[in-house]
């Protein structure tokens, strides 16, 4: 394994505490179905989500997501100049997308290494993103956005894509259209759409076998998918019939998030008063 | 004007306002910005805190795991802290390893945590020799503008208050460890240090808890670490202006002042969540 | 050579000059067993990256004896490279690059002082312009609260605080300050005096070997 030699480096081996509870006391399954329980969401209900804009004074533009206890924010910088000449592109501009998940984001101690993992989720951020920026508009410049998961308590990659979009909107990018995120997780027949961390996670897999994963991301005005995720086991039709929940997910988002974008307008430039 | 001003001639900017014996942000010499404390937001870490110092914003989480002990301390844990400067916190900053600053901000707290004693690595122990606990405190800035020393210690004092260590014993038959994630019991904070950071400017005018701009205009910069009986566990000037022996005993006023303020902070803040709960 | 007062006591330390041919400045520094060599190349040109457009950009890297540079090197090249800054004249030299390399030799105690101490003395031969010079200075406070000034490794373990000072020639004013362990400001100003008087030597000798290498050469 490669040493880091620009971190302060702790024992060689460490171990979580989780690996050593009592065998008993199995951690008790937290939803196979949530109507259980009143006040508890419903199997296609999203997470209430507080979002707010501009938080970093050093970006250009930033957001911060908490749904849930999922806790993500980002911050956009640009359009700037490339800093790599040779890759410079005459005609649009650069997107480039970063997402990294704080060390003590997960149950389990991240590493502060990007791993194979981080880069995947940030390909899925660039690619969810790009469709829905206008990046003719900036020849031969470069606009980063840049990630950090702070808690995850599932689905922060879809809550990614939602405040990326946020906060490319506070820089003042221009867009097509705000880019939602929204997953679902499917066990057995039943969708579970915005899942938990214990959702996402559920050691009791249903009897028929199929788990599956989906991450979605839509530009809602037009209606238009701009990126899908899908890992696991999911015939055809249950993959439409997920990713059409999750569409749903974010039509249901969709006005919280302009509502955060026009309240992060005023605030900035306060109506003349008349 | 005044925009096109404060780009153009940023040193000469500053000074117009120095002379007036205050600064742009509208505060005095001697002044901090406004201090917020927020503990126990992160709930996947044993312990976190979040500081706000004006802009500048930095998280701490800590996470705790199970390791056997060095053969040198065989009764002692570890604590392993780490500053991270990510892209997002700044445009001066790139994505990818840790810059100088960022290493040198982790091996400051390092120093802060061993010369303050804040934690005995003992209590760590679980089984000497066998097994112990290693704290790694990983802390983040969100959003950097400048007083980043300051803003890690409490984040982290804050954080290691917070701290929980779940009960660990250890099976006589098998020898493996048993974790009862439902007895917890918190972590002992022997010391408490507080930093206080200074820049120079002009080589005379000293101001405290300097913005990101006034560091890199300053020509140089210090930080004072105190703890409660008024020792000093860190001075750390890494270099820049000469100062003379009473611009030292003044910052070293202040900087008792500081740690009064802070760890009434800290107390509010944690008493506040005990109501909570 | 004759010590005066106890407490000032410095190990026996000396410098070769110009030893290296590559380099455009070169020094072995050493006190007592702890011996840094180093290197200067510059003013050279610099990378657009780095670029500073009003001053020379100064590069600093510390080498171990041993393994790969890791955080406390980088944090102690910070404090070498800031110092440097104060008392070179960069901005004679805009746009370009100076780098300064290290190479412990070997380390028995009092490193960074050494490491400072050797900078100078590399950057003196390089012929850079300076303000002022500068020296290092590590004292320790042993348990039962005596100040011991360039302490040895061993002194360093048993020791209950460590610090380092950087000290200028022309006011004998602290340029960098560094230290481990709980200490009273009390302390801490008599440490400062006791380096301040111990940076004399230093400068005394500085002026020697200046004097000695140029009585030569005209």
């Amino acid at each position: 394994m490669p040493v880091d030699h620009r971190r302060i480096r702790g024992p060689d081996e460490s171990f979580s505490p989780r690996l050593f509870l009592p065998s008993g006391s199995a951690k008790c399954a937290a939803a196979e179905d949530r109507r259980s329980g009143d006040g508890a969401r419903g199997n296609m209900d999203v997470r209430a989500i507080f979002a707010r804009c501009g938080l970093v004074s050093q970006a250009k533009g930033s957001a911060y997501i908490e749904a849930g206890n999922t806790k993500v924010i980002c911050s956009v910088y640009g359009p700037r100049e490339t800093e790599r000449r040779d890759e410079t592109e005459m005609k649009r501009g650069k997107l480039l997308a970063d997402v990294r998940l704080a060390p003590f984001s997960c149950r389990k101690r991240g590493q502060w290494i990007q791993g194979t993992e981080e880069k995947d989720l940030s390909q899925f951020l660039l690619e969810s993103l790009r469709p829905g920026v206008l990046l003719q508009k900036y020849p031969r410049s470069q606009i980063e956005v840049c990630v950090m998961v702070l808690e995850n308590d599932g689905a922060f990659l879809a809550h990614a894509v939602t405040c990326a979009s946020l906060a490319l909107a506070d820089a003042g990018i221009e867009m097509y259209d705000v880019v939602m995120g929204c997953a679902a997780r499917r066990s057995g027949d039943a969708v579970l759409l915005d899942p938990t961390f214990a959702e996402e996670h559920d050691e009791h897999p249903s009897p028929s076998g199929k788990e599956s994963r989906l991450t979605l991301a839509l530009m809602p005005a037009m209606n238009q998918v701009s990126g899908l995720q899908a890992e696991g086991e999911m015939d055809a039709e249950s993959l439409v019939e997920a990713a059409r929940a999750c569409m749903e997910g974010c039509y249901k988002l969709y006005p919280v998030v302009q509502q955060t974008l026009l309240k992060s307008v005023r605030k900035k430039a306060p109506p003349p008063e008349s | 004007m005044a925009a096109g001003f404060k780009t153009a001639e940023p040193l000469e900017y500053h000074r117009s306002f120095l002379k007036e014996n205050c600064r742009p942000d509208g505060r005095e010499l001697g002044e901090f910005r406004a201090t917020t404390l927020n503990i126990g937001s992160i709930l996947t870490a044993e312990g976190s805190a979040l500081v706000k110092i004006g802009n500048t914003t930095v998280i701490c989480g800590i996470k705790t795991e199970l390791a056997s002990p060095t053969v040198d301390g065989p009764t002692k844990g570890y604590v392993v802290p780490n500053v991270e400067l990510p892209s997002l916190c700044s445009s001066r900053f790139r994505s990818g390893p840790p810059g100088e600053q960022a290493q040198a901000a982790s091996q400051f707290i390092a120093d802060v945590i061993e010369s303050s004693e804040v934690i005995q690595t003992e209590d760590l122990c679980v089984e000497k020799g066998k097994l112990c606990w290693v704290l790694y405190c990983d802390i983040v800035c969100l959003d950097y503008d400048g007083n980043l020393l300051d803003a890690c210690i409490i984040a982290l004092l804050a954080a290691l208050k917070n701290t929980q260590l779940p009960e660990v014993m250890i099976n006589s038959e098998t020898e493996q460890p048993v974790v009862d994630l439902e007895k917890k019991r918190p972590l002992k904070v022997h010391r408490h240090p507080v930093g206080s950071s200074f820049a120079v400017f002009d080589k005379t005018i000293l101001i405290v808890d300097p913005t990101a701009e006034e560091e890199s205009l300053s020509t140089g910069l210090m930080t004072v670490v105190m703890d409660e009986e008024g020792r000093m566990c860190c001075l750390h000037k890494p270099g820049g202006t000469a100062l003379s022996g009473e611009k030292l005993q003044d910052c070293v006023s202040r900087a008792v002042a500081r740690h009064t303020e802070v760890r009434k902070l800290i107390d509010k803040v944690l008493e506040s969540m005990k109501m909570d709960t | 050579m004759a010590e005066e007062a106890s407490h000032t006591f410095l190990r026996q330390f000396g410098c070769e000059q110009s030893l290296l041919s590559k380099p455009d400045g070169s020094a072995s520094y050493f006190q007592g067993d702890t011996n840094v060599l180093s290197g200067v190349y510059g003013p050279a040109e610099v990378k657009v990256s780095k670029e500073i457009y009003d001053r020379a950009t100064l590069e600093v890297l510390i080498q171990p004896k041993v393994g790969l540079p890791s955080v406390r090197e980088r944090a102690r090249e910070q404090c070498v490279r800031e110092t440097c800054e104060a008392v070179l004249l960069s901005t004679l030299h805009p746009r370009s690059s100076l780098t300064l390399i290290l190479q412990v030799i070997h380390d028995d105690g009092s490193l960074l002082s050494c490491c400072l101490n050797a900078a100078c003395m590399a950057l003196m031969d390089a012929g850079l312009p300076m303000s002022c010079l500068f020296c290092g200075i590590t004292c320790s406070i042993s348990v039962d609260g005596q100040i011991i000034t360039d302490p040895t490794a061993e002194q360093e373990k048993e020791s209950r605080a460590l610090m380092t000072f950087a000290i200028d020639s022309a006011q004998k004013g602290v340029l960098m300050a560094t230290t481990k362990g709980s200490f009273s400001v009390t302390e801490l100003q008599e440490c400062i005096a006791v380096s301040q008087k111990a940076s004399e030597r230093i400068f005394q000798f500085y002026r020697d070997s200046v004097f000695r290498r140029y009585s030569k050469i005209l």
